[in-house]
């Protein structure tokens, strides 16, 4: 007789699939997202449309973007400022959103508090990051105006409901064994965050901190285009709607390439000299 | 005079099982009393009642004339520092040094800011060297905890209880994760902090003949009530089958 645990197919090969309704579900999504594509192709408008010179002029179009990149209306040292006041923005709103975080995490963290005050924590801060950065922005914009302020004020808010939710979730996994080893020796509440928690945390919270920046830094590059905060974003939104000039979008986009490489091989260092896995 | 006084002392986690059931006992001080017992007996939520990492519901327990049942949070924290605790899984923090997890025994004494600066005496520190020295892994000092083997890292445990100057030393199965020749030297260093510092030694053990090697006393725990309790001698085979449930040819005797 054979054992009823063993699932087969319809056909008598065995299922090594679960067939849980994940799968399922997954399907059905991509059948669907398929058929919406092909429908929507369909449906386009393409009056006015000559596939061929579209093509060639957008290859030209990139072309002279990004094979001849000039600057026109600012020089070098204009550009460089530029960059460095984007770079400003990220930062700000990182280091002060980091601190903010640390101590709002460990009100989160379900092993350091107690249940109601992390669980008020968490559904704020999940529904501050429900809204997207740039809303957050444009709301702050009614008090402080549209520019850096309102820029740094909506990417803080945004990162603090960010890093909380990953401190907090590096926090819980601190061995209890610790925190219970502390317990018995007398020590306080803040000496086993001092020195349990954030020496097992740290580089956690530093990786975090640094992915943060990487992330802000992309976000103040838009917000210097859609609040007016300055920095790089909005050179690059008057070079590209204003001037058109194709040249100078290029040049600014090979600007914020090359800080975005500085800072991903930055970060892959730290990574690698602090991070657990390949430390010893 | 007793050190350590247990009266009807009872635990139950939910209202119908009841982990603890009357427990009775009297520690002298200096003394070295083992636990014995099978899993899930309640050895380890006993010995965590004693600095009530564990809250128990019913009877008194008695440390040092002080009603450890009805202290409050700094009174507690105060009775902590006067009983060191070593656990099977060393629970050192894997990630700091040697000398700064034993250090860590020092906490109980210090204010929020001075732990949070870190901030110890000299003679703190030079204890900590002269406890590391005793347990020979003084020149260890400066590695990280993660570095160390069980062994080592059981005795830098050790080193963080007694740097608490502690009056009793509870431990939760100190060698259940150790080799045979390391689970001697820690015996050995827990046997002599009773003989020669005089700090009594309450200990959960699942080897029955290492309990019957090292103990002043031993106590025999089964389903939360005390089934045994007496001199190493006075353990027979009988008692060991009411302590263990089975046959003592069923038991791997070490």
């Amino acid at each position: 007789m054979e054992a009823t645990y063993i699932r087969r197919k319809n056909d008598g090969r065995i299922n090594i699939r679960s067939g849980n309704k994940v799968d399922q579900v997954v399907r059905w999504t991509l059948i669907l997202l398929t058929i919406l594509t092909i429908v929507a192709f369909i449906f386009f408008n393409y009056a006015g449309l000559d596939l061929g010179s579209a093509i060639t002029e957008t290859a030209n179009n990139l072309k002279v973007m990004f094979l001849e990149p000039a600057l026109s209306h600012f020089n070098w040292g204009e550009a460089t400022y530029q960059v460095g006041v984007t770079l400003g923005l990220a930062f700000l709103a990182t280091i002060i959103g980091a601190i903010i975080a640390f101590f709002l995490s460990l009100m989160a963290a379900t092993n350091l508090s107690n249940v109601w005050v992390s669980r008020i924590v968490r559904v704020f801060v999940a529904i501050i990051r429900a809204v997207p950065t740039v809303l957050w922005v444009l709301i702050f914009a009614i008090a402080a105006g549209l520019g850096s302020e309102a820029a740094i004020l909506g990417m803080l808010f945004h990162s603090i409901a960010y890093l909380v939710k990953a401190f907090s979730e590096a926090f819980e996994e601190v061995d209890k064994g610790i925190f219970e080893a502390l317990q018995a020796t007398g020590a306080n509440w803040w000496h086993i965050v001092k020195s349990g928690v954030l020496p097992s945390t740290f580089t956690y919270l530093l990786s975090w901190v640094f992915l943060r920046f990487e992330i802000n830094f992309g976000v103040a590059v838009a917000m210097g285009a859609a609040a007016g905060a300055g920095g790089i974003g909005f050179d690059l939104f008057m070079a590209s709607s204003f001037y058109f000039d194709l040249r100078e979008v290029g040049f600014i986009t090979y600007a914020i390439l090359i800080i975005a490489f500085i800072l991903e091989g930055f970060s892959t260092r730290l990574k690698s000299r602090y991070f657990p896995a390949t430390s010893d | 005079m007793s050190l350590l006084k247990v009266e009807g002392l009872g635990k139950s986690y939910t209202s119908d099982i009841k982990i603890l059931k009357n427990i009775n006992f009297e520690i002298k001080a200096g003394e070295f009393v083992s636990i014995i017992g099978p899993s899930g007996a309640g050895k380890s939520t006993m010995l965590r009642c004693m600095n009530r990492m564990v809250e128990f519901n019913e009877g008194k327990i008695i440390f040092n004339n002080n009603d450890v049942g009805s202290l409050n949070k700094k009174e507690l924290r105060k009775l902590r520092t006067s009983i060191g605790m070593v656990f099977q899984h060393y629970n050192l923090v894997p990630r700091l040094t040697v000398i700064e997890n034993v250090l860590h025994g020092r906490f109980g004494y210090k204010t929020t800011m001075q732990g949070i600066l870190g901030r110890y005496t000299e003679e703190e520190k030079e204890r900590a060297f002269y406890l590391l020295e005793k347990l020979g892994i003084h020149e260890h000092a400066y590695k990280r905890c993660d570095q160390l083997s069980g062994g080592q890292q059981q005795r830098v445990g050790i080193c963080r209880a007694l740097i608490q100057e502690p009056k009793l030393v509870l431990c939760d199965e100190p060698i259940a994760s150790l080799d045979p020749s390391s689970s001697k030297i820690i015996m050995d260093h827990l046997k002599s902090i009773s003989t020669e510092m005089g700090i009594t030694c309450l200990v959960n053990l699942h080897q029955v003949e290492v309990a019957q090697n090292y103990s002043d006393r031993i106590i025999g725990l089964n389903k939360g009530e005390i089934v045994f309790s007496g001199t190493s001698s006075e353990l027979s085979e009988e008692q060991i089958n009411k302590i263990y449930g089975t046959e003592t040819k069923d038991l791997i005797m070490a």
